[in-house]
């Protein structure tokens, strides 16, 4: 039998009531600013999944989520931008006091409402695929990697900085009217807008533990172990890391357009330094082995931090830094692993089952 | 463009280069030695900042004996993370990556608490408020302080790793662990001591930042990945980390030149991605490799 | 008669040491070639160079008439090279079962990986692998806590599962006991009929038993090849052994 934590069949069982509990959340919250904050937390919930496939499954540490997060967000904060803008009033108003006359190349696509929101989640995918793949097939891996994902974060983030024309510069991107698909209006402070990132949240988790299950997820399991081993088996190693790596980024990227379309802004913060090692701290925390685990981080730390406002901010990040050390330091698979302990008790009493297998590191089912 | 304003870009990226190599200076050491990720290193120079800013407000110590105090309080600093958390994650590089991130994360949280998130500044004395004239370049009196500073550290530490017993000791601990400790070696003493000395640096570093710029409780980090992109083009050499932020900043002088600050920092970046695409150990690789 | 490995003029140095010097031999398909030498001969080298581990300075591997010299390692491995390491490597924080199933990698492409659940034929030569194995009983067990020999059987376990044309076996008997040596050698004899395989083994009594072909390694170079009773006749190879014997 082996330890209930394990079971496929139970893990699934704890998604599908995990999604049901968030399903009813619309019908019992009225107060459509909460329900919007509710939202934004699932978007939290997105990138803290992105990241545990990555370095939780893939073993990829990557401090840089930021990247597909912010290009996704400006990608919809421009679609959102264009669809504000007339005929006889063609260039935001940001670019008039740019002194910018006509609509740059880069903008162009985004009139497309379309072919804004393809960009929005192609572009950062595809930064994914080719930064990924490069870095993969020159076999960079570990501390190294995520050393090399911080530059490339830093980069994107002086580059919006500095052309100010273009992005808004540090003031970033403010769309003033609601995200309009088709003929329908959504409005992010009422429940449309949460059905949207529950749909998102649910279809990527979905897809995320489907993944994770396959034989892809299998070898991206063994390459975590030992990727030098896993060549010598016919595996490509660069072309699964960069798999696994443009997929999170993806995710990433989708999370990025639903937050634009909830607080109708996106800024440079987003793809500040303190932003991507806020997501890796959700996933430490909350498990970065478990993809429940995972996004469960992501909605105790961010609710606890704006329930507590922002008086108590600065105490809250204290406390939260010193519980990092702490998980880190003494539970290095975050607070998954005492479910998973709590669990191995429970078996132990059981006399039919066999003894667990030495406890201490989980297997990978998760 | 003409050639004098080209040499004044060169001077500029001297006084470029000397920042970010003192911001670096520190993590070379740690990162060579232990191959520690340390995360909280622009925090301990924010510490560094924060100590003189004490030390000159509080107890009136003039400045230039603020950079010796101040190495002492953050290199106490060092010691004291070094044997509280650090110690136990050596042979996890990731972990220590992310603890010291959580490290960065209390001591930027702790100082805003007791200082409050307004700025601070340090004074100098009057003789360093000037501008001197190199050439047909202007460049303050202070900057030259720093390149000064900078480049006797750099001195000292040459002769502290290549002439000195604990020199000899930082580079066996680094090329063998296991065959240093049958010498006798204490090698955990050595991670303890170069980190302390690590941290000290980033305190000298901070007193000097807290004068270019303003003292905040936030300043540390805008220093932290760009010190860490030095050592690692440096590939962790004391060596390596000089000539890695030399031709750093004057790149960046001359990029700058033609465009922007913002701008010159975005292409400094791309071409540190690439260029450790084609070499991953950096300029100058350590024996021990120990990627 | 051309072999299914060919290894001509292989030359690796590191800096200014030639650790393999103008090496040829080949492996003929369908037997056991066993490689032997003193400590420091080149053995696990020429593994790695065959392996794509390692590129060599000068010289080409074929295999079925391919040139297969300096390709990356999992081309080689898919082109039919499976390989046991000297240092038993497996994938220690996965279960036994994972460790085989991984290993059985017919499908490589991660595409197509992604969505697939069930692979076809692994049910029955996982069932195939670990009775042969012995491993049975132990397959939910976590890799990095069975013991040595297990482990050793685990990963040739994971080269069967690979099914390779030529599999490469570094020291596949260190630590076992008597019975289980004799029992690979069994399985090495066994798998002769659908695979060719090239051993490297200090155990000169296996060696006895299984090789067909002897091929004696010495500084990088091609000592001598035969059969065994023809190297245990060999002058110069009987001096190799001694003269180690005497210096130790």
């Amino acid at each position: 039998m082996g330890n209930l934590y394990y079971n496929k069949t139970a893990q699934w069982a704890v998604y599908v009531v995990f999604f049901a509990a968030l399903g009813v959340v619309p019908l019992m919250v009225s107060d459509s600013f909460l329900l919007n904050q509710f939202a934004t937390y699932g978007v939290y919930g997105m990138l803290a999944l992105s990241l545990s496939l990555c370095w939780g499954f893939g073993g990829i540490l990557n401090l840089g989520q930021g990247i597909a997060f912010g290009l996704g967000a400006y990608g919809m904060a421009m679609t959102m931008q264009m669809q504000s803008q007339t005929e006889s009033n063609p260039i935001p108003p940001f670019m008039l006091n740019n002194s910018l006359e006509s609509l740059p190349m880069l903008w162009q696509p985004f009139q497309s409402t379309t072919l804004g929101l393809i960009l929005a989640v192609a572009a950062p995918t595809l930064f994914c695929a080719v930064f990924g793949g490069i870095m993969f097939r020159a076999r960079v891996s570990g501390p190294f990697f995520a050393i090399m994902t911080l530059a490339m974060l830093s980069a994107f983030y002086t580059i919006i900085l500095d052309r100010q024309a273009y992005t808004g510069g540090v003031n970033g991107l403010t769309p003033p009217g609601s995200f309009q698909f088709g003929d329908f209006e959504i409005d992010p402070y009422s429940p449309a807008a949460y059905w949207v990132v529950f749909g998102f949240l649910m279809g990527a988790t979905f897809l995320t533990k489907l993944i994770t299950q396959s034989s892809f997820g299998l070898v991206t399991q063994a390459i975590r172990d030992d990727a030098e081993r896993v060549r010598f088996l016919g595996y490509s190693v660069a072309g699964y890391e960069t798999v696994i790596y443009t997929i999170s980024g993806l995710i990433a990227a989708v999370a990025g357009c639903c937050w634009v379309m909830l607080v109708q802004y996106v800024s440079p913060a987003q793809m500040d330094v303190s932003f991507s090692l806020s997501i890796v701290i959700w996933a430490a925390i909350g498990g970065r082995h478990s993809l429940l685990g995972s996004i469960l981080g992501a909605f105790i730390i961010q609710g606890a931090q704006s329930y507590l406002g922002d008086t108590f901010l600065a105490t809250w990040l204290l406390i939260l830094g010193g519980f990092f050390i702490v998980v880190v330091r003494f539970l290095p698979n975050g607070l998954a692993s005492l479910v998973e302990k709590a669990f191995g008790l429970f078996e132990r009493r059981d006399p039919t089952s066999s003894p667990a297998p030495d406890g201490g590191r989980p297997l990978p089912a998760e | 463009m003409d050639l004098s304003s080209l040499l004044n870009a060169l001077i500029l990226g001297v006084s470029i280069a000397s920042i970010w190599l003192i911001a670096a200076l520190g993590l070379t050491i740690i990162y060579g030695t232990a191959g520690v990720i340390n995360m909280a290193h622009g925090e301990l120079i924010m510490l560094g900042a924060y100590s003189s800013y004490m030390l000159q407000f509080h107890l009136g110590l003039p400045y230039l004996l603020c950079l010796p105090a101040s190495f002492v309080i953050v290199a106490l600093v060092g010691l004291a993370l070094e044997r509280g958390l650090i110690r136990y994650l050596y042979n996890r590089p990731l972990d220590t990556l992310l603890a010291t991130y959580g490290v960065s994360l209390v001591l930027m949280q702790g100082v805003r608490l007791i200082f409050g998130s307004d700025p601070k500044y340090l004074a100098v004395p009057e003789i360093f408020q000037s501008n001197v004239m190199l050439g047909s370049v202007s460049l303050s009196a202070f900057r030259i302080v720093v390149v000064a500073v900078t480049a006797l550290l750099v001195i000292g530490l040459w002769l502290l790793f290549y002439k000195t017993r604990y020199g000899v000791q930082v580079r066996a601990v680094m090329q063998n662990k296991e065959m240093a400790a049958s010498f006798g070696i204490n090698a955990g003493r050595i991670y303890m001591l170069t980190f302390a000395l690590g941290a000290g640096l980033a305190g000298v570093a901070g007193a000097l930042f807290g004068v270019l710029a303003i003292v905040l409780p936030t300043m540390g980090a805008s220093y932290v990945v760009q010190a860490f992109l030095m050592v690692v083009v440096g590939g962790g050499s004391l060596a390596g980390s000089v000539v890695a932020s030399g031709v750093t900043g004057e790149l960046q002088s001359v990029f700058a030149f033609f465009t922007n600050d913002t701008f010159a920092r975005f292409i400094i970046f791309v071409l540190i991605v690439i260029f450790l695409r084609f070499r991953p150990q950096g300029l100058f690789a350590q024996a021990g490799a120990r990627r | 008669m051309s072999g299914l490995l060919e290894i001509r003029n292989l030359s690796k140095s590191f800096d200014a040491t030639k650790v393999i010097n103008d090496f040829s031999m080949e492996v003929v398909e369908g037997t056991i070639c066993c490689l032997v030498g003193p400590n420091g001969a080149g053995k696990t080298t020429t593994m790695d160079l065959i392996t794509g581990r390692i590129k060599p300075t000068s010289g080409k591997v074929f295999f079925a008439n391919d040139d297969i010299t300096a390709k990356h390692e999992h081309l080689i491995a898919r082109a039919g090279i499976g390989r046991k390491f000297q240092v038993p490597a497996v994938l220690r924080d996965m279960s036994v079962q994972q460790n085989l199933e991984v290993a059985f990698s017919r499908q490589t492409n991660p595409f197509r990986n992604l969505f697939k659940f069930r692979k076809a034929g692994l049910k029955d030569k996982l069932d195939e692998v670990a009775t042969l194995a012995g491993l049975t009983g132990r397959l939910k067990e976590r890799a990095g806590i069975l013991s040595h020999g297990e482990t050793q059987w685990l990963e040739i376990g994971m080269v069967l599962m690979q099914e390779p044309r030529l599999l490469l076996m570094d020291e596949p008997i260190a630590g076992m006991t008597e019975g289980e040596a004799e029992k690979t050698a069994q399985i090495f004899k066994d798998l002769r009929k659908s695979a060719t395989l090239l051993v490297v083994e200090h155990d000169m009594g296996f060696v006895r038993e299984i090789a067909d072909v002897v091929v004696v390694m010495h500084m990088g170079s091609l000592l001598a090849q035969g059969t065994i009773q023809q190297i245990e006749a060999d002058r110069r190879v009987r001096d190799v052994y001694l003269g180690e014997q005497e210096a130790a």
